[in-house]
Formats: structure tokens, C-alpha cells, sequence
């Protein structure tokens, strides 16, 4: 379906509206679509005006410093949720409010408000401007909007969609559980969407306004099986649109999620220490996000608090290794038309052909390298403080087939899910929860393992990527989000399989 | 304490707009916040956080079917419409004959204590002696770190929060509380190109409990020049001790399959346990929500239910779950309380050093790192870092290493508490001492 303008959306959800009178949980205050046809919310909304802007960023400039922003943010989320059969409960939430930033050199001054009136955005400039102490700094005298490029267009606002569409959907994710095995005894389903609309206005000049979505269809199952019971789950979404959500997607919800529980009763946990690691493809790219990723955002090396901080254009991998991190991916969940401080999405080659070639920037360290910032200023809502945060992180696909990556290992472990990961930047170390796996003997994938972590080092583990096959895959889910400094964003992630010389597996037989 | 009038009147008129909109009984609950948060680097400022939020929160219950919302907009105009669309939205849902607001005689019996929860000197508390706190704490890092220091940010946030409480049946709760955190992490120089990072912070409700800032900053400093040298090393079944801070963090996967909604959705390892020994005999976890300026305090829980010391384990022996209002209907069980409030783990007679010098040889964890607990089958499994220790000394700084069993074996190895509760929590945990654990490694 071709992406439709704001006037032909407003003519059509308008028509909708009156023709269905449905109630979705919390409607749209407006109904503009998304990325540069969302312009002018803020204003037609909230009386949010260029020549209020410009008065309250004056204000955060009043004591000096280097810039200005403010961040408005409206934000609706919406859950309905299965439990024993019915779909029996829904949650909703609304925030509101406007973030205002000083920076001056390296140091923030923030201040927020719940209030969209001139008084108490004035004030929060007030606190902002307690960063700086020297002589007043004008802001620019006109705000340009900025023009991006959309990589999530909607024909629908998700909150535009009935409460009614949203329940069978739901619902078939549960019968169609429990029509997959007998041994299925609860299930719990859900779909949530989420919509964000943000307003950008910097003291430099720039304006920029976006609507984020992002959705996702999840189950948990509990099975038993000869009285021992297994619990698995899976999610499939991303910044899409309610007509992704079809029949077939809701099978492969289903199907994976039961899958995924059956094959713990044949798992064990194979025996703890060193040995060689194959990630599958897909959502091990959480891995990489963790464990290497996080390495490269630019304030933990400003900071020269992670390994790479001396490393730009030098060798960190395998030639065969390239690692991006994109905001471009149409419809990803970390895919962004601008960053949380109004620089255009865009894509970031991290690695190079074994290379580190750039980390992942905010104006404030974009501004300490003298390099232009990327795009990865996030932030998870009007309260919080800018950062360097990943979007969609992937390890390119490299040449080997995934067969013989498998085939070339005698004795270790295959990897296809993980999760619960944690590093410290510093000293590179990561464990993470294998949630799916596989033993290989001889070349050859055998008994599902369960209930293990493995551990190693981020950047010597990225070392010892030894073998790159050539099926990269992004993974599907959105259910996740990134957490760091006590904020979550959505991120994407993604990898082909590869083969890691050495880890350490854990579990309780030595 | 005076219950906020303004706050009041809000509650109480969301309550009658959700009635007027068709809702039978709602829940409302209206929360303020005020809160500051400085963070210090190299010894300027590097953010200075100063705002205020709201919150309301409502639950309706129409025709036998129940949804819950909330919002940061708390505009009369804003709020009506949010409540009406609300109690439409949820006459569309399937019904629940479960959902009810509970029995009003649960919210009888409320303990007439003061909880010591909020702060009379918060107000005093200036700008200016808050950046003094950020810079003690900084320096005595960055003095106690030498020449190895790579980077210290240290940060000082307080916060002063109330919150009112309605329901349409009957119940009323107002709580006002005040909350302070110090610390510091820092990173610094190890071999090669490895930057260790460790981290201390302290949580208090009174900021006279709180340690001396540059106390604060000595044991950062400590705790992250700790880490140096650290390599991993063959596995091993070992003791092991766990230091006071983390055993909240290892206690959390046991505890959430004590949860009456694992329990009721057959996620719950420890069901049919009520009565048995499931752990060892020094096992034993007190929930006391009349802990004096505790920061689990409290005379009400989530259901409004008047809260009550419980013993959920006793000498190993599972006396009682978290079992709220919904699910012990949905259990045809009776209820108990949905959340923990404070959890104590009595205290033991001797210190960490002396029971390392009885153990001779073992390892003594001092962190933990990603992991997981599946509440369904009990099964556990996390990355550690700590010292391994001979003749009660420690001789090698540990990382990249795991712990890994099933919670029903594991709280069975429980052979001693140390005398060291950590009491900058509501989890007050003292060191535990297991033995025959596989440490895995090389």
C-alpha cells in the first residue's frame, strides 16, 4: 500500500471514524501520519508556537552555554492482554511533557515539565540554565524545519485502530497455541502499540517533528510433559502497521513460541568451561549489540571508559568482519527518521573490514571528536538526558556457508537464542543467557541445552569471530528494549551465523 | 501526616467521572514527585537534573470487566475524556468474574505507626550542600584511586514523593516519603587494554542514615581497584560466599516463584511447596513492613490490604506466598499480600573474614553479571566476578566465570549467614555462605 499524505490520512480516518464509531482504548489526539507529514501536532495541539520556543530557549541560554533544546513528547501506549483464555485486561498510559537541555561543553543542565504552559517551561529553562555561568547566548532568530526521509510511512495510526480489531488477533494467538500440542497448559498472549510524537526545536535553529510507532504481537506458553513443566515466549513487531499483524504472522507466533517450549524437555545442560561458540543467525545480534556495541557509543570512549577509546582505525576483527549500526531499515524498532536531538536518521559503518572506523555520536561527543554526530542521540522520554544509544546493529554477512561454519567445530555449542544480557564497558566482560541452543559433536547439531549462560569478553571475542556464513538475518521481535544509564530505548539487531574460537559456557557439570 | 487536600479532590473526582462514565467501582491514584539529581566529573558538574512529575492512575471495573490506565495529563478537561473513552474501552473486553475491587474488610486493622518514611529535614537540604555531598564523594574517589584512575562520575539524588490512594468502595490511603542515593562509579587501569569499572551506591529514606560522602567515595574506589588483575580460572566445585549486596539480586528468581500469578499460571517451581523444606535450615526470610525508615515501609500494600509481618520461610520451611487480591480468587485461595515489603534475612554471629579463614579455600562473590531464574522449573544460572580465597586470604581476582543450579538444590547448600546485614536496601540481606558450587571457568 503507497504511503498516503497527511491531508488524504486526515480525509480518510476522519470517514473511518464516523463509519465505525469504535473506541480504541486511548484515541489519537490527531491523526498525521508519521515522519514529515506529522509537521505542526505541537501546535495545533498544545499551542506550541516557534516564537514560545525561541522565548524559552532563550531562557536556557540565559546564564550561556554551547546550545539549547527542547524535546516535547506526547507519547499513547496501549496493551490488551489474554490470560486463561479470554482476553481480559487492557493498559493504557499517556505522557506528556517537555524536556529542556543546556549544554555547556561537556556539562548538561535539564530541567522538564508535565505543563505545556509558558510559566512552567520558563522554569524548567531556569534549572536547565544553572549549567553555564557567563554571559547570555542568543539563540537563532528562526526555527528551518527539517526535511528527512520517513522509514516507517503508515497508511493507520495504530491508535486509530478499534479496541474490537485488536482482541481476535489476540485471541487466535491463543487458540492457535493450544491447537499446536496437547502438552500446551497456559497461555498468555498480548499486543501492545505504542505511539510517540515528538517535537525537536534547537537553539541552532533546527526544527524537527516525527511519529514514532512501535507494536508487537508476543505469547508466553507453559507446557507439561510427564509432570515437569517448560515455559517459553515469542514476539514478533516493530514500527509497523496494524495490517502487518495477519493471520500467517499470528501462526509464526504461535508456532515458534510452542516449538520453543516443547524442545526444553529434551534439553540438558552440557558440561561447563572453554569451547568454541557458533551463533545462529538473527536474534543473536543481541549479542553483538551488547557485548561489542556498547563499546562503540561514543560517551563511554569521550569517557575513556571502554576499550576502543584508542582504537579508531586500527584493526579490532577479522577482515571479513563489518559491523553497521542503521537507522534506516524501514519499519525496524530502532530505526529513527531523526535522533532525539534533531540530527537526520542515517546509517554508521562502526567496522570496517576488521577496521574501527567511527563510534556512535551525540552532538556532545560529535563536538569532542570534531566529527559530525550520527544520528544515535536518544533518550527514552521528555525526563531523560540525551545519550549515545545504538539503533538497528548488525554484523554483515560474510562468505562461509552456515553449514560448514557448524560442520567445522568437533566439540562446543550452537547458539540460536539469548537474552538477559549484561556487560561492563570497561573491562569488556558479558554474560548471557542461552534461552536455545544446541550441543555440536562432530560437526553436527545434537541434544538441546537449556538454563546456561556463557561468558566471555567483548572485544576479544569479536577477535576470535573466526568464521562469517552468509545468511544474515535482522531479528523479528520488538518486545525488548535497551537499557543503559537507567533508560530503555527500542533498538534492532541482527547477525549472521558465526563461529567464535572460545567462550565459557556455565553450568553445573564440571 | 495531612493528606493533600488537592491531591484529594482530584482522586475523588476521577472517581465520581469514572462512575458517572458507567464504571461500577475504580481504583485512583494520584502520585507527586519532586526530585533533584547532580552528577559530578572530573570535579565540575556534568548534569544538573531538577524537575517535578505527576502521575494518576486509574482502575475501572464495568460489567464484570476490568482495565487500568494512566496518565501524566492531569488537565480536568484532558482527564474526563480520558476517563469516559476508558470506561467505554473496557465494556469491549471479555469479562473476568475474578475482578473485583477487594473485600473492604481486608483494608481494616491499619498498624497507627509512623513509618519515619518521610524526611523532616528534606527542605533543608540547599543546592549548594548537595554539591558539596557530589564533590566530597568525587575526591576521596579520585584520592583513593591514585594513579590508576581512568574515570569517576559521582552523584547525589534526592526525591520527595506523596501519593493519595481512593477506591469507590471504601478505601483511603495517603503516604508521603522521602528517598536519598549517593555514589560513585569509577573506571580504572588494568593490564593491557582492560578498564575495570565498579560502582557504589547508597539508599536511604532519612539522609541521616546515609554513610559520610567520602566514605562513599573510599569504598567506590576500593571496590573498583578490587577488580584488578582479574582472570578466570579452571572450574571447580567450590564454597562460595555471597557478598551482603548482591544476595537481593540472586534472592529476586527464587522470590518471583513465590508469586500467587506464577503460582496460578503453573510458572511457579515452588507451588505445591507450602509446608516443606525447601532450603536449609539457616534459611529463613522475614517480610517486615514496620521496619522504622525502612525503604520497603508501609501500611497499605497494592490492594489496599492492611499489611502484616509475615515469615514466608522459616528454617527452610516455605510458610506463605505473595498472593493478591485477584489471584487468590482466580486460586480460591485466601490472600496474603501482592509484593514484598521489607525482607530480612536474620543476621549470624560471625563476620565475612572470620568464616573465609574457616573455609580456607573458596571464592567470595563480590558481583553478578547478566544470568537468568526460570521461576517455572527453578533453574538459575549467572556470571560472577569476586576474589578466590586460600587460608582465608584472597589470592586471585575473578571474572568471566558462572554459577549456575536449580534454586531447590542450591538454598539447600545454605551452610551460614554472616553478621552483616546490608541496610541500604529494603532487601536486608546479610553475606551468605553455600557450599559444593560449581564454579565454572576454563
Amino acid at each position: 500500500m503507497k504511503p498516503i499524505t497527511r491531508r488524504t490520512f486526515l480525509r480518510t480516518t476522519a470517514a473511518a471514524a464516523v463509519a465505525t464509531a469504535a473506541v480504541p482504548l486511548i484515541p489519537s489526539g490527531c491523526v498525521s501520519p508519521g515522519g514529515k507529514d506529522s509537521s505542526g501536532y505541537f501546535e495545533s495541539e498544545f499551542g506550541i508556537t516557534d516564537g514560545l520556543c525561541q522565548k524559552v530557549l532563550s531562557k536556557a541560554l540565559s546564564k550561556g552555554g554551547d546550545f539549547a533544546d527542547l524535546f516535547f513528547e506526547h507519547t499513547i501506549s496501549n496493551y490488551v492482554i489474554l490470560e486463561d483464555g479470554k482476553v481480559n485486561q487492557a493498559y493504557s498510559s499517556v505522557a506528556l511533557g517537555v524536556g529542556i537541555r543546556t549544554v555547556n561543553g561537556e556539562q548538561v543542565g535539564y530541567g522538564f515539565t508535565q505543563e505545556l504552559s509558558e510559566k512552567s517551561m520558563l522554569a524548567a529553562a531556569s534549572t536547565a540554565a544553572t549549567i553555564a555561568d557567563s554571559e547570555p547566548v542568543k539563540s537563532a532568530d528562526q526555527f528551518v524545519s527539517l526535511e528527512n526521509k520517513n522509514y516507517y510511512p503508515l497508511t493507520t495510526l495504530l491508535t486509530s485502530i478499534p479496541l474490537e480489531s485488536k482482541l481476535p488477533l489476540v485471541q487466535s494467538v491463543n487458540d492457535k497455541c493450544f491447537a499446536l500440542s496437547p502438552e500446551i497448559i497456559k497461555v498468555n498472549a498480548g499486543f501492545h502499540d505504542k505511539q510517540k510524537r515528538i517535537l525537536i526545536m534547537t537553539s541552532e535553529g533546527t526544527k524537527a517533528e516525527d511519529l514514532l510507532p512501535k507494536n508487537y504481537l508476543w505469547t508466553n506458553v507453559v507446557a507439561e510433559k510427564n509432570g515437569k513443566k517448560e515455559r517459553a515466549g515469542w514476539n514478533i513487531g516493530g514500527r509497523r502497521e496494524f495490517s502487518f499483524y495477519t493471520p500467517s504472522l499470528v501462526n509464526e507466533v504461535a508456532k515458534e513460541a510452542v516449538d520453543r517450549v516443547l524442545v526444553l524437555f529434551e534439553a540438558d545442560q552440557p558440561p561447563a568451561g572453554e569451547m568454541p561458540i557458533v551463533l545462529g543467525p538473527g536474534v543473536t545480534g543481541i549479542l553483538l549489540h551488547e557485548a561489542i556495541g556498547h563499546g562503540m557509543e561514543a560517551d563511554f570512549n569521550r569517557k575513556k571508559i571502554s576499550t576502543y577509546c584508542t582504537m579508531i582505525g586500527k584493526k579490532v576483527a577479522e577482515p571479513f568482519v563489518t559491523i553497521i549500526d542503521d537507522g534506516t531499515i524501514p519499519y525496524l524498532p530502532g530505526s529513527l527518521n531523526v535522533d532525539d536531538e534533531g540530527t537526520p536518521g542515517q546509517k554508521t559503518v562502526l567496522v570496517e573490514n576488521g577496521v574501527l572506523t567511527s563510534y556512535m555520536h551525540d552532538k556532545i561527543s560529535a563536538r569532542h571528536y570534531k566529527v559530525k554526530p550520527t544520528g544515535n542521540g536518544r533518550r527514552q522520554s521528555y525526563e531523560h538526558y540525551i545519550q549515545p544509544r545504538m539503533r538497528n546493529t548488525y554484523m554483515l554477512s560474510g562468505e562461509a556457508k552456515p553449514e560448514d561454519v557448524i560442520k567445522s567445530v568437533e566439540n562446543g555449542i550452537y547458539v540460536k537464542d539469548v537474552s538477559n544480557g549484561e556487560v561492563r564497558i570497561g573491562a569488556g566482560d558479558f554474560s548471557f543467557y542461552v534461552s536455545q541452543g544446541r550441543k555440536i559433536e562432530n560437526g553436527k547439531l545434537t541434544a538441546p541445552i537449556k538454563d546456561i549462560n556463557i561468558m566471555g569478553n567483548g572485544p576479544k571475542m569479536l577477535r576470535n569471530v573466526i568464521m562469517v556464513a552468509d545468511d544474515l538475518q535482522m531479528a523479528k521481535g520488538a518486545g525488548g528494549a535497551c537499557g543503559k544509564g537507567g533508560q530503555a530505548v527500542p533498538v534492532g539487531f541482527g547477525m549472521p551465523t558465526i563461529l567464535v574460537k572460545s567462550m565459557t559456557v556455565g553450568g553445573v557439570k564440571s | 501526616m495531612t493528606m493533600n487536600k488537592e491531591m484529594y479532590n482530584l482522586t475523588e473526582w476521577s472517581i465520581e467521572i469514572s462512575k458517572s462514565a458507567g464504571a461500577d467501582d475504580c481504583r485512583v491514584g494520584i502520585s507527586k514527585e519532586r526530585f533533584v539529581e547532580i552528577s559530578y566529573r572530573d570535579r565540575k558538574p556534568e548534569n544538573i537534573k531538577e524537575a517535578s512529575r505527576r502521575n494518576l492512575f486509574i482502575e475501572i471495573f464495568v460489567n464484570g470487566r476490568y482495565s487500568a490506565q494512566n496518565t501524566s495529563d492531569l488537565r480536568k478537561e484532558s482527564l474526563r475524556n480520558f476517563i469516559s473513552n476508558a470506561v467505554e474501552a473496557t465494556k469491549l473486553l471479555a469479562k473476568d468474574p475474578f475482578r473485583t475491587l477487594p473485600d473492604p474488610k481486608y483494608y481494616k486493622g491499619r498498624a497507627e505507626l509512623d513509618l519515619g518514611i518521610r524526611d523532616s529535614a528534606y527542605e533543608q537540604l540547599t543546592p549548594e550542600e548537595r554539591h558539596n555531598i557530589v564533590r566530597a564523594i568525587e575526591d576521596a574517589c579520585l584520592t583513593a584511586g591514585g594513579e590508576k584512575t581512568i574515570s569517576v562520575t559521582a552523584t547525589e539524588q534526592d526525591r520527595l514523593g506523596e501519593s493519595v490512594v481512593l477506591t469507590s468502595n471504601g478505601f483511603e490511603g495517603y503516604r508521603e516519603s522521602t528517598f536519598y542515593v549517593m555514589g560513585a562509579q569509577m573506571t580504572i587501569k588494568d593490564e593491557g587494554d582492560r578498564r575495570p569499572e565498579g560502582y557504589n551506591y547508597v539508599v536511604s529514606v532519612l539522609q541521616k542514615d546515609l554513610p559520610e560522602p567520602k566514605d562513599v567515595g573510599i569504598v567506590t574506589a576500593k571496590r573498583t581497584l578490587d577488580l584488578l588483575g582479574s582472570k578466570k580460572i579452571k572450574t571447580e566445585t567450590l564454597p562460595v560466599i555471597i557478598e551482603n549486596r548482591n544476595v537481593s539480586r540472586l534472592l529476586g528468581g527464587f522470590l518471583s516463584a513465590m508469586y500467587g500469578s506464577n503460582i496460578q499460571q503453573k510458572r511457579s517451581f515452588l507451588a505445591n511447596k507450602k509446608g516443606q523444606q525447601i532450603g536449609s535450615k539457616f534459611f529463613t526470610i522475614i517480610d517486615n513492613p514496620f521496619v522504622v525508615s525502612g525503604l520497603g515501609s508501609k501500611l497499605y500494600d497494592g490492594d489496599g490490604f492492611t499489611t502484616k509481618k509475615r515469615t514466608m520461610i522459616e528454617s527452610g520451611v516455605l510458610k506463605d506466598f505473595y498472593v493478591d487480591w485477584y489471584y487468590s480468587r482466580k486460586l480460591d485461595w485466601e490472600p496474603t499480600t501482592g509484593s514484598p515489603s521489607n525482607l530480612i534475612i536474620p543476621p549470624g554471629k560471625r563476620s565475612v573474614k572470620e568464616i573465609m579463614k574457616d573455609l580456607g579455600r573458596g571464592i567470595l562473590i563480590t558481583g553478578f553479571i547478566g544470568g537468568n531464574s526460570n521461576s517455572t522449573t527453578g533453574d538459575s544460572s549467572v556470571g560472577i566476578m569476586g576474589k578466590l580465597f586460600e587460608n582465608g586470604e584472597p589470592v586471585q581476582t575473578i571474572a568471566e566465570m558462572n554459577i549456575a543450579d536449580n534454586h531447590l538444590e542450591f538454598w539447600n547448600k545454605l551452610v551460614e549467614v554472616a553478621n552483616d546485614p546490608w541496610i541500604y536496601s529494603s532487601r536486608h540481606m546479610p553475606s551468605l555462605v553455600f557450599t559444593d558450587v560449581v564454579v565454572s571457568g576454563v
